[in-house]
């Protein structure tokens, strides 16, 4: 028995596509999922985030590789014979059948006592917040209840492992918040492990243990949220999760400093505490996250970046700066609501001069051959 | 290996669900068509039936290129074959005048009496066919409801002929093919966003302008799909011609009937259904062309 | 302008109220008439009468033995159960062929798909005198006697169609990823046949086999070509009745047909906006 929960070892499978030729779906994918755990899987549509799961749950039959679910190899297994569950995107409840035989299809499959079935079949609607409502049909709930409807009937057969694929994408704004946390409760309640696909990254950042970011069948990164937010090892991570000012250049390192010298004349300068330490003459891309910039006063000490303003946004908390250098570099900036006289004066002067800490810049190897001649000039 | 036997039991599955209705098609569907077109081309026998040898003049008697040895080029076949043509053509004309406001109407009323009044225009389909035509036959006869009314507001002075005429039997085309027109017209109708009506108004389009530019082009969709299958029945049909046309206006699908039931010469009753058949083959290939160039717009809209 | 609307939208429903009395008038008409004990001409009231109702039933015979115009009682019934026993044969085996093809197209990709939604299609495109010529020329060339077996045959031949197309439509509607839920709760994959698919399909295939029966009862032109002279079914006994000429009788047969078939209508449709 291995520790890990459910194992992938070179996950490939690609799909034919209706007007000729393939697109690879999953491109050799390893992934450990440990037990009790909450991963998310993030990532644009067609990343392969959906295959991955129904790899998991076998719908989809892999070109090659392995699937282990608690260390059995289930890879030639049907769906009906993998110990996992799966809550639907659009929560595929069988309209014909009342939400109790709906919650209790899968006991009823396994031919379990009636009574142990009726009982278990009320105490999972009681979990999910639904009891008493057995003998309802689906169609005459709300979404939020279909919602907890398909929950119960996914873990009913106390599943090893629990598959969400986009459970919450036809939630409004408010039910999908609550359901995030209550999820995320009963993960903790049911002491399995749950694998939860979305295309969202604000309810990834708020629900998982850790985050797999997917983009062209590839795992991007996969950490916890906190790292792939503040770190994230590439270009993709970085502007898939968050907003981000990204700096291509070509490394500058000296005993004293290093920065990235743009080929339009920026000088980004970065601490480099942790993470990548790259060479001189290295290419790389210097990443700012917009609220880590600051308005800088007459006194500012450290670096600091000019733009010329084109737009500001009051969105309640923050101010949106959006601005371009000299060079006409798009920049975006977040002030908190507190500076607004300040923001107010930048807005006027129709110019800021943005400062920045460079222990939070981050620094991205680059994955596009970059073809920069460098250029040294003079970042104010 | 687990693979492969999955795989046959599938193939097993599919067979047991395909192969009776291939079957049962092949032999009483598609053996009939192809032995109909192979009749069509063989020689009349002296009492009925066919002689098996190559005779193209069944058709040559229709299109005019017989062997005046066997067969007389008549153009009497091909008056018939226009005049069904022109029957069929007045009938969607005349279906689609009669549904196109009528669908219009009924979609914007309520929910409940929408469908009630979908009911109500669906129910007849469900009755028995030569009923309807035969309740025309007492309306249109001389002594029928129509003169009854007619003479009694004085329009006419004397009963007057309108059974047995090119109207009579579009009347009762138009009587019995109302739903197959008004169903493709309606859930066009239905589907239509109101919206892009008050964006042409508000664009500058008068009533004429929105209906010819906006409307029409958007339910076009329904109104072919609807006058084909009204097009098709109409144009080989032999009952409403054999009750409302009497001996009097002959269409094709008389014709037909005749050379089987009363001349009884097949081939050459095989002959005149294949006309209609390429008739009806040619209205469905500019269909699909219609269609397929629809088509392709779809995935640009997605 | 608003005024000229409100005249365009009183117009649109005089128009619809015309639209339906154009529908149903003739209906009502022959209800009526099948009432009137004029014998001679039909449209000339001349009072209530259940008589042409008795007389079809061969219940009573009220006016002169010279003026009794249905041919028998007993060539009515027959005609009738030979109709009854077509559409019991026709429906059943349309109702399975044409729901196995459904299912078959529905469950499966393979080679010739296209081809089988083609050949589904293209009988109901046919028109009835083509293939009711085809059918008769093949039945005669295969020797076999005409009557209610080749009647049988015929009309399944366009009748597997309507069925694959109601319970196809049906299908279609349904969301496949109800059985990947199904498969992912432990279902193989008959159990999800069974469980899932079939109820499902079920308003359809109930749907399809209504039309079927229905269609069946009703159909003349296919029939006509391959009954045969013996073999009467219902609409053939009428049209037959109709080319001899006008009784009144026909009126209360044609008012009873009208009464059954609305019924079995009503009652499918009541059936379907059940089901939902």
């Amino acid at each position: 028995m291995g520790e890990h929960i459910v194992q992938l070892e070179r996950a490939t499978k690609a799909f034919a596509l209706p007007e000729g030729g393939t697109i690879t779906a999953l491109h050799g994918i390893d992934l450990d999922v440990e037990r009790n755990e909450f991963l998310t899987l993030l990532g644009p549509s067609g990343c392969g985030k959906t295959t991955l799961l129904h790899a998991i749950s076998g719908f989809v039959q892999l070109d090659a590789g392995k699937v282990r679910i608690d260390g059995d190899d289930v890879t030639e297994r049907p769906p009906h014979r993998r110990p996992v569950n799966t809550v639907f995107q659009n929560y595929a409840l069988f309209p014909h059948m009342s939400v109790g035989s709906n919650v209790g299809y899968a006991l009823d499959i396994a031919r379990t006592d009636r009574k142990e079935r009726n009982q278990r079949v009320g105490s999972a609607l009681e979990l999910v917040g639904l009891g008493g409502l057995e003998n309802r049909l689906p169609r005459q709930l709300s979404g939020g209840q279909q919602q907890r409807v398909a929950l119960a009937r996914a873990i009913i057969a106390r599943p090893k492992l629990l598959l969400l694929d986009e459970p919450l994408s036809a939630l409004d704004r408010n039910l999908r918040q609550a359901m995030q946390i209550e999820l995320k409760t009963l993960q903790a309640e049911l002491g399995i492990s749950f694998i939860f696909v979305t295309h969202d990254q604000e309810e990834a950042l708020t629900m998982s243990d850790r985050l797999a970011v997917l983009n062209k069948g590839l795992i991007q990164q996969i950490d916890t949220p906190r790292t792939v937010y503040d770190r994230p090892t590439n270009a993709f991570v970085a502007s898939f999760i968050g907003a981000s000012n990204l700096f291509e250049g070509t490394v500058r390192r000296s005993s004293a400093s290093t920065t990235v010298a743009t080929a339009d004349g920026l000088q980004i300068e970065a601490a480099c505490a942790g993470g990548w330490k790259p060479g001189d003459g290295a290419a790389a891309t210097a990443l700012i996250r917009p609220e880590q910039f600051a308005l800088a006063g007459a006194g500012a000490t450290g670096p600091t970046i000019e733009i010329a303003i084109e737009q500001v946004v009051f969105t309640g908390l923050t101010f949106q700066i959006h601005g371009h250098t000299a060079s006409g570099r798009k920049i975006v900036a977040i002030i908190a609501a507190i500076r607004r006289a300040d923001v107010a004066q930048a807005e006027k002067d129709g110019k800021v001069r943005l400062g920045y800490d460079p222990a939070a810049v981050h620094l991205l190897p680059d994955d596009a051959p970059a073809a920069n001649e460098a250029v040294a000039g003079v970042a104010a | 290996m687990s693979t492969s036997s999955l795989h046959r039991r599938r193939l097993a599955h599919l067979g047991i669900l395909l192969g009776p209705a291939s079957g049962f098609l092949a032999i009483f569907f598609l053996c009939p068509l192809v032995i109909m077109l192979v009749y069509s081309f063989l020689e009349p026998g002296l009492y009925g039936g066919a002689e098996w040898v190559f005779y193209p003049d069944n058709y040559g008697r229709i299109l005019g290129f017989a062997n005046p040895d066997f067969e007389v080029y008549d153009p009497v076949y091909i008056a018939i074959f226009l005049r069904s043509l022109r029957i069929a053509l007045v009938t969607v004309a005349a279906t689609l005048l009669v549904c196109y406001p009528a669908a219009f109407q009924i979609s914007r009323l309520p929910s409940r009496w929408k469908n009630f009044a979908l009911f109500l225009i669906t129910l007849p389909f469900f009755a028995s066919l030569i009923v309807r035509l035969f309740i025309w036959v007492l309306i249109l006869k001389k002594t029928g409801f129509a003169n009854m009314v007619l003479t009694s507001l004085h329009i006419v002075s004397t009963p007057v002929e309108l059974i047995y005429t090119e109207g009579a039997i579009v009347i009762g085309m138009v009587y019995v093919f109302i739903p197959f027109m008004f169903l493709p017209v309606y859930a066009s109708v239905e589907k239509l966003d109101w919206s892009l009506v008050r964006a042409s108004q508000d664009l500058g389009a008068n009533g004429f302008q929105t209906f010819w530019r906006v409307i029409f082009p958007l339910t076009l969709p329904g109104v072919i799909g609807g006058s084909i299958i009204v097009f098709i029945p109409a144009l080989g049909n032999f009952i409403v011609p054999a009750v409302l046309g009497g001996a009097k206006v002959m269409m094709l699908g008389n014709l037909i009937e005749q050379q089987f039931l009363g001349a009884r010469n097949w081939p050459f009753g095989a002959a005149l259904a294949m006309l209609v058949m390429a008739a009806v083959l040619a209205i469905l290939f500019f269909y699909i062309r219609f269609e397929a160039r629809r088509g392709d717009d779809a995935p640009v809209l997605r | 302008m608003g005024s000229l609307r409100n005249v365009g939208v009183v117009g649109l429903f005089g128009y619809t109220i015309l639209f339906f009395t154009f529908i149903y008038l003739p209906i009502v008409l022959i209800v009526a008439y099948s009432f009137n004990a004029d014998p001679i001409n039909m449209m000339n009231w001349s009072g209530f009468t259940f008589d042409w109702y008795r007389q079809i039933f061969g219940l009573k015979n009220t006016v002169s033995e010279n003026a009794l115009y249905i041919e028998s009682t007993e060539q009515l019934l027959n005609a009738l159960r030979n109709s009854l026993t077509v559409a019991a044969f026709t429906t059943t085996i349309a109702t399975v062929l044409g729901t196995a093809t459904a299912l078959a197209l529905y469950r499966f990709n393979f080679l010739g798909k296209k081809f089988y939604r083609v050949l589904l299609f293209a009988p109901m495109l046919m028109p009835d005198i083509v293939l009711g010529i085809a059918l008769l020329i093949f039945f005669v060339g295969a020797g076999v006697s005409l009557g209610l077996k080749t009647i049988i045959a015929g009309q399944c031949s366009f009748l597997v169609s309507y069925v694959f197309i109601v319970v196809s439509a049906r299908l279609a509607g349904m969301d496949r990823s109800l059985e990947n839920a199904s498969a992912d709760l432990g279902a193989d994959e008959w159990t999800t046949f069974r469980r899932i698919i079939l109820p499902q399909a079920m308003p359809g295939v109930i749907g399809g086999a209504l039309l079927a029966f229905i269609i069946s009862m009703d159909d003349l032109v296919i029939t006509y070509f391959i009954s045969g002279v013996d073999t009467q079914t219902l609409p053939i006994f009428i049209f037959g009745m109709l080319r001899r000429g006008i009784k009144p009788e026909i009126n209360a047969i044609a008012t009873l047909m009208l009464l059954f078939s609305f019924a079995v209508a009503s009652l499918g449709l009541y059936f379907r906006s059940r089901r939902g």
